[in-house]
């Protein structure tokens, strides 16, 4: 455990909130204005977050367009694009941006961070997804979704040959997926090498994220969840010689804070009016990926569910808690759209403090990933409310210490 | 006559590359002198390493924030990206510039480029040829897959866009297969700019058909003529006008080609061998502020060059209306 905790400032879309753009105060228009993005960068570096990071698909969200319609996550910037602009305007929060090990050769996608990280004063970070979505495929040529585990046996290539051309490495590569003559063409990275980031949670995900990865993104309902997802991931590092804090693993969370408890929770529930019952069950479709959960009754239980190629760590994490609580497929559904099914708090300033050190310090995170409900209020809150709180605790920094990601990171430069 | 300035970012072996401040002082004074756009080069690695710190499109999307009217055009290889995520990028790009970006793309295939992409032996010339041809024709129908009056912004009714105005693309060819539609809005210039460059004959009518601006490279008036006369014709043989394509011929500056450039680019132009110059500036670029100190009042005063940019996106200071031949 470090001694102070690590803050991303998860940017997307409209807001975290699947309704978030419905919402008065919600920037609907994000998606094609990029003076909001760079205020979001300046509000998120003034509160000294380690870093922003966005999410990415290569392909639209949701596959029926009237359910697209109603959400705002149809259009919105490339994030490679959108990070290299912010770069120049802002000068010490880190920039992550996800990429996809299925649909981009390493080559390109390593040159393309390495610029972001020259751009950027060495504050660039790569998330590496392999993509469960049939969308995406579509939109590469393939005729479906790769199985799993081929899908991380590219991955684990893809990464090694990623790291190797960050690491200045002159011979090249011919392998089962991948080849590559030359070395990389641009100058070492100001922070030896962009941060490597990872997020899938299966078993073979955390082994490539024991092995390769800086820092983790997860999702976590509970606090055993969460432990029990520290202690495995942080136990696999071993194997790969690697030491427990070479790692930061940083759940998602997705607060709603205010000023006294009852605003919070009217703020919320306003947010959870807004969702049609016809979009949150779509979102939970696709989580769960199967497409006909609306032919199931909407008050009744979840179906008993196959188990997919799709996003598999996930799908057990909805389907353990509707069991837990007995939810309806209604409920269910509003709870994991207000959240994308990770941990939520609703509360004051002090109540959200109060749980994430908890976390903190109970050895279940070394950060969190904080997902705004909608943008610009809900990020202004969490640094204008909590962010002051966390700091007189003791428990985030007041100042930054360094100048590149890594550095917040507190993690080495690899030689 | 339109004005283009291709920076060369590579320095060479053993000189240190430019820095984004540097770069961006340089792109701003093209601005100042009123160019239509700064064409960003992006290397190849063959032969001698290159030393910029800069891929082509992530230091457009800088410079787009930190500029306000030029034009900015990234080359971008139809090897190093698939294009669905190209689209992307140049389309992500464009809004970011609100409506100043373009996609420079060679039709020569870079020698050992496809090694460093998991295709060792590269594509055959015709392969090659046909695979661009598929590509942008990909790029562009993405780039059309949302109507400019898609989205709606309506938080009471619950509609954020209209879904009859987005678009599947539901491409299958030879080479590629894409459903899309792309994830990224309407470009505020209907399309993002495509300059195509080194052409052969044999790609004309592929230009012709796609293209808004041809970067040809510098031959004897003759040549260059009769060249410009071919083309257009097969501009206009597509069911385009002849004005739709801008033809640029490259134009290495040095100092001692200052003098008496007014009268040469001046004789050029009248002769219709061109529609204006692609000024080719080598990674230090103070040899432009000649360019823009003796050249450009001439070029005024003669009234071959504006005053001042007509409107705000690149298409505007191109005279170009929408993208393509559709």
């Amino acid at each position: 455990m470090s001694a102070q905790m690590k803050l991303g400032a998860f940017l997307w879309a409209t807001g975290h909130h699947i309704a978030a753009w419905r919402h008065p105060k919600a920037h609907a228009r994000a998606g094609i204005d990029i003076d909001h993005y760079i205020q979001l960068a300046r509000t998120a570096e003034a509160a000294k977050f380690d870093m922003i990071f966005c999410e990415d698909a290569a392909g639209l969200r949701e596959a029926n367009v009237d359910i697209a319609s109603q959400t705002s996550r149809s259009i919105g910037f490339e994030p490679i694009s959108l990070l290299s602009a912010l770069a120049v305007h802002t000068n010490h929060i880190g920039l992550v941006s996800t990429a996809s090990t299925s649909y981009n050769e390493p080559y390109g996608l390593a040159r393309t961070f390495l610029s972001l990280d020259h751009l950027s004063g060495g504050r660039a970070g790569w998330n590496l997804v392999t993509s469960a979505s049939q969308i995406e495929a579509a939109n590469f040529g393939a005729t479906g979704l790769k199985p799993h585990a081929d899908r991380y046996e590219r991955a684990r290539e893809f990464a090694e040959v990623v790291t190797g051309l960050w690491q200045g490495k002159a011979s090249g590569h011919d392998g089962q997926s991948f080849s590559v003559r030359d070395p990389l063409d641009l100058p070492r990275s100001p922070q030896g090498a962009p941060v490597m980031v990872q997020a899938g949670a299966s078993d073979v995900g955390r082994d490539l994220a024991a092995r390769t990865a800086d820092v983790v993104f997860t999702a976590a309902q509970t606090f055993e969840e969460a432990t029990a997802f520290y202690d495995d991931l942080k136990g696999r590092m071993a194997a790969y010689g690697r030491e427990p804090d070479e790692i930061k693993i940083m759940p998602g969370v997705s607060p709603v804070v205010a000023e006294t408890e009852a605003e919070a929770r009217e703020k919320f529930e306003e947010l959870q009016e807004l969702i049609p019952d016809e979009v949150g069950v779509a979102l939970l479709s696709s989580y769960l990926s199967i497409s006909d959960l609306w032919r199931h009754p909407i008050d009744g239980p979840l179906p008993e569910l196959p188990e997919s190629e799709g996003m598999k760590s996930r799908q057990a994490l909805v389907v353990e808690q509707s069991r837990r609580d007995g939810l309806s497929i209604r409920q269910i559904a509003r709870h994991f759209a207000g959240a994308r099914g990770h941990w939520r708090i609703v509360g004051t300033a002090a109540q959200v403090a109060d749980e994430l050190q908890a976390r903190f310090e109970g050895g279940a995170a070394d950060g969190f990933n904080v997902m705004p409900s909608y943008f610009p209020g809900e990020l202004d809150a969490f640094a204008t409310l909590v962010v002051p709180e966390l700091q007189r605790r003791g428990l985030f920094r007041k100042a930054y210490e360094g100048t590149t990601l890594r550095d917040h990171l507190g993690l080495r430069r690899p030689s | 006559m339109h004005l283009a300035v291709s920076l060369d970012i590579a320095s060479a072996p053993g000189q240190a590359g430019l820095t984004f401040g540097e770069i961006a002082a340089f792109v701003r004074k093209t601005e100042t002198a009123r160019i239509d756009m700064v064409v960003i080069s992006d290397s190849s690695p063959d032969g001698e390493r290159s030393t910029s710190p800069f891929e082509a499109t992530t230091l457009v999307a800088a410079l787009a924030t930190v500029t306000e009217k030029v034009g900015l055009v990234a080359n971008a290889s139809t090897i190093a990206h698939q294009p669905y995520n190209l689209a992307r990028r140049f389309a992500s790009l464009d809004i970011i510039s609100h409506g100043r970006a373009g996609w420079s793309a060679t039709m020569t295939q870079a020698p050992h480029e496809a090694a460093n992409f998991s295709c060792p032996d590269g594509f055959s010339d015709d392969d090659f040829r046909r695979r661009a041809q598929e590509y942008i024709g990909i790029v562009q129908g993405l780039w059309r897959g949302w109507d400019a009056d898609a989205l709606l912004f309506d938080k009471s009714g619950g509609r954020f866009h209209d879904p009859e105005k987005m678009h599947l693309l539901d491409h299958k060819g030879e080479f590629f297969s894409v459903r899309g539609p792309l994830n990224v809005a309407r470009s505020p210039q209907d399309t993002p700019v495509l300059a195509l460059s080194g052409l052969s004959e044999a790609d004309f009518d592929i230009a012709a058909r796609t293209a808004d601006v041809i970067l040809f490279d510098e031959r004897p008036a003759e040549e260059s003529r009769a060249r410009h006369d071919d083309f257009k014709r097969r501009v206009s043989a597509c069911g385009r006008k002849p004005d739709a394509v801008k033809v640029l011929t490259d134009l290495s500056l040095t100092t001692d080609r200052i003098n008496g450039l007014a009268d040469r680019l001046e004789e050029a132009f009248h002769s219709k061998n061109c529609d204006g110059f692609n000024i080719l500036m080598p990674a230090q670029p103070s040899v432009f502020d000649d360019f823009a100190d003796r050249v450009l009042p001439d070029l005024r005063r003669r009234g071959l060059f504006r005053e001042d940019y007509r409107g705000t996106t690149l298409r505007s200071h191109l005279g170009l209306t929408g993208g393509g031949d559709r």
